[in-house]
């Protein structure tokens, strides 16, 4: 099994405070500790660092980084992974009301994915809007674990996820580094390039997991 | 749900203003100690403070950020929202500060910017304040970012 | 304790320290801080009128719990940076528990980071922070 942390935020975005390399110091003690975490994904808030290259660092702790984003739409915020030219051509990262039907159309059509992050989470999650009559028919993956999640929004995530047939990531949403990796998505074999992320994640073989199920797997 | 467009004083943008000055005293290092729960003998023990070097009692650090909230700042006229929360303070510290050291303050505005969450459409404004004592050294410099929505 | 920079790791643990902001620790804090004595800190009925529940703890004071969680730790540990983010509003009277968590070590700069927790009883997370700070090291 490999084990992706899907939703992490480095001092990129305005309310984190951790940086990369600290985030893989943290997985190498979490690893010491028994614990599987083979990557992280940074999403940054509002934008996309095309131009940081975290290759040194993922070699030098033997940690997969991949980036993509966490945008703000008017249905709640959506990670966005295999992020491309196209998709920075067409929106403006920055704006807080993006358009999320438009952004998962065209980040399918352009050979990435757009995930509802927290969809439980009160005021903003997509659980809302949904109660409120938006139909996503193509939706099929949202974040079904989420660390950052208050009381009761994991459960209105799990909820939607059991109710609407749809699959399930985890990320930390980690904005200090303590809290990296804990919550990950589990997929069946490993996972080098945003790429090939949005392929498994079209697949569908993967599950939410929180990082004390990694521990399990390593003591099997 | 509808995007508000945020507007605001741009011009204030990275321009420094005075902010005016405070003395710290000895007996609100002593209640603020008091009421934190505060017992390192340095911020409470003058005799203490003096035999480990230090010219007079320490003050905590953070009564500078403390005392900045009465500190004048310029208006910059957000045509957004009504309530107001602190939402974060970031301090760094230079240099101790002292009972009876008076504080020069300035500050500027680092950063105004929009965002979503629990709340709906928030705004955040970010100040920068530079602390510096009698003696013209720079002890500390605080970074508070202040929410408003609607 | 006094604790040295070598004996240092990351995953040590800060306290956990307890504490409660009653009614009257809030308005002495508000004296010193020099604030009108009614407002939204000290006043259900300000708070109120002002979209709050109740009457809240400043966030300053508690960035200042958290300031004196990590100090406390070590009688020479000196403070470098406290940088905090008020994720919920704390209330009064309500039992608060502080506990920080060592998470980075400059072998060069002789730095230490830790993050930092205020937490009401129950886990909900009030206050989330990040504390750079120094210590000695053994061989002075």
């Amino acid at each position: 099994m490999y084990y992706l942390d899907l939703h992490c935020h480095s001092v990129s975005s305005d309310d984190a405070r951790a940086t990369v390399e600290q985030y893989l110091k943290w997985v190498q003690m979490l690893r010491k500790r028994g614990y599987q975490v083979d990557g992280i994904v940074l999403t940054e808030h509002r934008k996309f660092d095309q131009g940081i290259d975290y290759s040194w660092l993922s070699r030098q702790y033997g940690t997969t980084v991949l980036k993509g984003s966490e945008l703000d739409t008017r249905y709640g915020h959506f990670l966005v992974y295999g992020v491309n030219h196209h998709l920075l051509q067409r929106f403006n990262f920055a704006d807080v009301g993006l358009d999320a039907l438009a952004l998962m159309q065209e980040a399918e059509r352009t050979g990435a994915i757009a995930v509802p992050a927290h969809p439980g989470r009160y005021g903003i999650g997509l659980v809302e809007h949904l109660a409120n009559g938006l139909d996503l028919s193509a939706l099929r993956v949202v974040e079904h674990l989420n660390g950052g999640s208050r009381k009761g929004e994991n459960e209105r995530a799990d909820a939607l996820v059991q109710q609407a047939g749809l699959l399930g990531t985890g990320g930390s949403d980690a904005h200090f580094v303590s809290a990296i990796a804990t919550c990950l998505t589990e997929f069946p074999s490993p996972i080098r390039s945003a790429e090939e992320l949005v392929t498994a994640l079209h697949q569908g073989t993967f599950r939410a997991v929180r990082l004390e199920e990694t521990r399990a797997q390593v003591v099997k | 749900m509808a995007q508000p467009t945020v507007e605001f004083d741009r011009s204030l943008l990275g321009k420094d203003f005075p902010a005016g000055s405070f003395t710290i005293t000895k007996e609100q290092v002593l209640a603020y100690c008091r009421i934190i729960g505060e017992t390192n003998p340095l911020y409470l023990d003058e005799q203490e403070a003096r035999r480990r070097g230090h010219p007079a009692l320490l003050a905590p650090p953070l009564m500078c950020p403390l005392f900045a909230r009465d500190l004048d700042r310029p208006q910059v006229k957000l045509n957004f929202g009504r309530m107001r929360m602190h939402a974060g303070q970031a301090l760094e510290s230079f240099h101790p500060i002292y009972a009876g050291d008076t504080i020069t303050a300035s500050v500027h505005l680092a950063d105004v910017y929009t965002k979503t969450g629990r709340s709906g459409t928030m705004v955040f404004i970010v100040w920068e304040t530079v602390f510096v004592n009698q003696q013209g050294e720079r002890v500390a410099v605080s970074r508070d970012s202040h929410m408003v929505r609607e | 304790m006094e604790r040295y920079f070598e004996d240092v790791d990351l995953g040590d643990l800060i306290g956990p320290v307890e504490r409660v902001a009653t009614d009257a620790q809030v308005l002495d804090f508000c004296k010193v801080w020099g604030m009108a004595a009614s407002n939204r800190f000290t006043s259900r009925e300000v708070a109120q009128r002002e979209g709050f529940p109740d009457a809240i703890v400043p966030g300053i004071m508690g960035m200042a719990f958290l300031a004196e969680l990590v100090t406390r730790w070590s009688p020479s540990l000196e403070l470098k940076k406290l940088d905090v983010i008020f994720r919920q509003l704390v209330p009064h009277n309500r039992l608060l528990k502080l506990h920080g968590v060592v998470t980075d070590k400059d072998e060069e700069m002789g730095l230490l980071e830790a993050d930092v927790y205020l937490d009401l009883s129950d886990g909900d997370r009030m206050v989330t922070g990040k504390a750079v700070f120094s210590l000695p090291h053994r061989e002075g």
